[in-house]
């Protein structure tokens, strides 16, 4: 009896401090990649489960894949049987295809382009690959009906007219100029930690001059983004050109909480960083609020309300230069379907 | 335990006590929450939305709250923008369970909601809240102009040997959702004259001008237009009224869309609903007046939903 005191003792202690490191740090890589080795999928193979994925779901034959037997599969959050949901639906591949890749992780997302019974819809996939076999597979597919945002438009067409990513995602990092998995990390997440109740204050030197943000297909650093929140032109953040000035307006801060801030790939060697994220915005108090010259503004959504996202950023010398989003309303403090629930509701980034 | 009752009768003079119920049956009476105490929690419960503030409320520990299936923290969504209330209000009880339920008109910044709460009381705290919001962003149809006052037939009292069991009036009501998926209304026991009203719209009988035309609610089941809903799963019965011939069910409506055009009966190839256009489910909140061992009236509370999402309490 005494030797198993002893020993849930120890566990407990072992497990507090683990706790302690990783809280300590108020963000955290809480399993880090294991280094690659001869078993591991590199880009083009990762590439090409995507590709196997994409083309098995058309045909509604979850059978072709290699799967790991405890394989668990979510759209929109839900987990679902492989082979229910977009897997019943899909009827072709579009042709916008982005595709980033994290050897290291064994991980891969996929922003792209999708027929749903014939109609555009815009798609993000994850996979995680494990000796050659897909163990992990996340998809967020934003349709018409879910997005009352914009009830018309999923951003399939959009990204199509852009033909493809912006080619900066593509470039490599020069080696010398290559940073840590934390560091590319630790970047990304500075946009979301300025974004959170967004007063105007902060430092936002993390945004190169010439940065930009495309969501769901459009620009949405330009100045004229439809998209922003349904305020006043006088109050919306969307009327500002660039990423950085649309801070420092302080005109965000009804976005109350970016929560499960899970980053999934960090590719250092093009400086690409992925992260799923839940933007809420409560809706309450929080919609009236000063901006840094003073005014007093009252402005975002009305009722509670959730966007389920995952968001690309492209790092270079520390700074942010292009970001990427796909995303769609979903319930309001909804859970991604692979965090813990109070994982879910924290606004600490996790890789 | 024995030999404090001896000594206890042995002294004679507190004979009265002895004979009376144990203590702790006197005080679960106590503790037990009749229809009127039920009421008075949901009034609470209400009262403390507006004000933004939860610790007005006896709260049990591990109380669990939940909007539109997402568990929450109390005091987060509906409670961070509820500005109002409406005058329409419809409790339901079920004392002896300790629970209790209501639709109401709620203004959140000013725009009418439909709220549907239940409560689960445990020694007068409250251990479970479940809600469900249809809101004008959150639904595909909603109209709250109509929704004032409750319909009559809601308050009516059953006469006590009217009453189904708690089995067979849920088994009664399960036979709608049975209905729904199998397309098939004669399955299910409708009063002729049944009338269902979702998000504050009357849907069956559908009017002459609809594109099915005049039916009632069990013809229009029987048309198939709703073979997109796939499968009525989970189903829940928490509230049974019995007094008032009121059972609440919550249940999801699973929508794959694996079609969108049924071959109805007489009149052909027809286009179903916008559910039937991508994958999605809706929450349903939905209490059904039985009076005769017929369903005679149905309001609902939906939500759309994303597909197969849990409600939070499965």
């Amino acid at each position: 009896m005494k030797r198993k005191l002893f020993a849930v003792i120890a566990m407990g202690v072992l497990c507090s401090g683990a706790f302690a490191a990783r809280s300590g740090k108020g963000e955290a890589s809480a399993n880090p990649p294991r280094p690659a080795d001869a078993s591991s999928c590199d880009r083009e193979c990762l590439n090409g489960f995507v590709d196997r994925y994409l083309d098995a779901v058309v045909a509604h034959d979850p059978s072709r894949l290699p799967l790991t037997k405890t394989v668990k599969f979510t759209e929109d959050g839900q987990r679902l049987g492989l082979g229910d949901g977009f897997w019943r639906t899909a009827t072709e591949r579009g042709t916008y295809k982005f595709y980033m890749d994290d050897p290291q992780a064994g991980q891969v997302v996929f922003f792209g382009t999708m027929r749903e019974a014939g109609t555009p819809v815009s798609l993000v996939l994850r996979l995680k690959i494990e000796n050659r076999k897909i163990a992990e597979i996340e998809t967020i597919v934003v349709r018409q009906g879910m997005n009352p945002a914009r009830p018309n438009d999923t951003g399939a067409e959009s990204f199509e007219k852009l033909g493809g990513p912006d080619p900066l995602f593509l470039e490599a990092i020069p080696p010398a100029e290559r940073v840590s998995r934390d560091e590319l990390a630790r970047t990304a997440n500075k946009y979301f930690s300025g974004m959170q109740m967004n007063d105007g204050k902060g430092d936002y030197s993390f945004f190169a001059d010439d940065c930009s943000r495309v969501e769901n297909g459009q620009l949405a650093t330009g100045g004229r983004n439809t998209m922003a929140s349904g305020s006043a032109p006088d109050n919306s953040y969307g009327v500002l050109a660039g990423c950085r000035a649309q801070f420092q307006s302080g005109l965000l801060h009804f976005v109350t909480r970016i929560r499960d801030r899970r980053f999934v790939v960090l590719d250092t060697e093009h400086g690409v960083a992925l992260a799923f994220i839940f933007f809420d915005h409560a809706a309450g108090n929080t919609r009236t609020f000063q901006t840094p010259d003073g005014k007093t503004v009252t402005a975002g959504p009305t009722n509670p309300w959730t966007w389920e996202m995952a968001e690309a950023f492209k790092v270079e010398k520390g700074q942010i230069r292009r970001i990427q989003a796909i995303f769609h309303r979903c319930p309001y403090g909804m859970n991604s379907g692979w965090s813990s629930w109070e994982d879910s509701m924290s606004d600490k980034a996790r890789w | 335990m024995r030999v404090k009752v001896l000594a206890c009768c042995s002294l004679g003079f507190l004979l009265l006590i002895c004979a009376a119920p144990p203590m702790d049956t006197v005080l679960a009476a106590d503790r037990q929450c009749n229809r009127a105490c039920l009421n008075g929690f949901v009034d609470q419960y209400l009262a403390a939305m507006v004000a933004h503030d939860p610790s007005r409320l006896p709260l049990a520990k591990n109380v669990k709250f939940t909007e539109d299936g997402v568990p929450l923290k109390l005091g987060d969504a509906l409670w961070a923008t509820a500005t109002g209330l409406g005058a329409y209000k419809l409790y339901f009880a079920e004392p002896a369970a300790g629970a209790v339920g209501a639709f109401v008109l709620v203004q959140e910044n000013g725009t009418p909601a439909i709220l549907e709460l239940r409560l689960k009381v445990v020694k007068r705290q409250i251990t479970e809240i479940e809600t469900l919001v249809a809101r004008k962003e959150t639904t595909s149809f909603l109209n709250t102009d109509n929704l004032i006052v409750p319909r009559p037939v809601f308050l009516e009292t059953v006469p006590a040997a009217d009453r189904p069991p708690r089995e067979e009036i849920v088994s009664m009501v399960g036979k709608y959702f049975d209905g729904i998926e199998q397309g098939n209304g004669d399955i299910v026991p409708f009063d002729k004259d049944c009338i269902r009203i979702e998000n504050g719209i009357q849907t069956c009988p559908s009017s002459a001008s609809s594109s099915l035309g005049a039916l009632s609610c069990g013809a229009q089941l029987s048309t198939k237009i709703f073979t997109y809903i796939q499968s009525v799963s989970p189903r829940r019965f928490p509230i049974v009224d019995d007094e008032r011939g009121l059972v609440l069910a919550i249940v999801r409506f699973n929508h794959p869309a694996t079609s969108q055009t049924v071959d109805v009966p007489g009149r052909g190839k027809m286009t179903m609903g916008r559910y039937s256009q991508w994958p999605n489910s809706t929450e349903i909140a939905e209490l059904f007046k039985v009076k005769d061992r017929k369903i005679c009236e149905i309001s609902a509370v939906i939500v759309t939903a994303t597909y197969k999402a849990p409600t939070g309490w499965e």
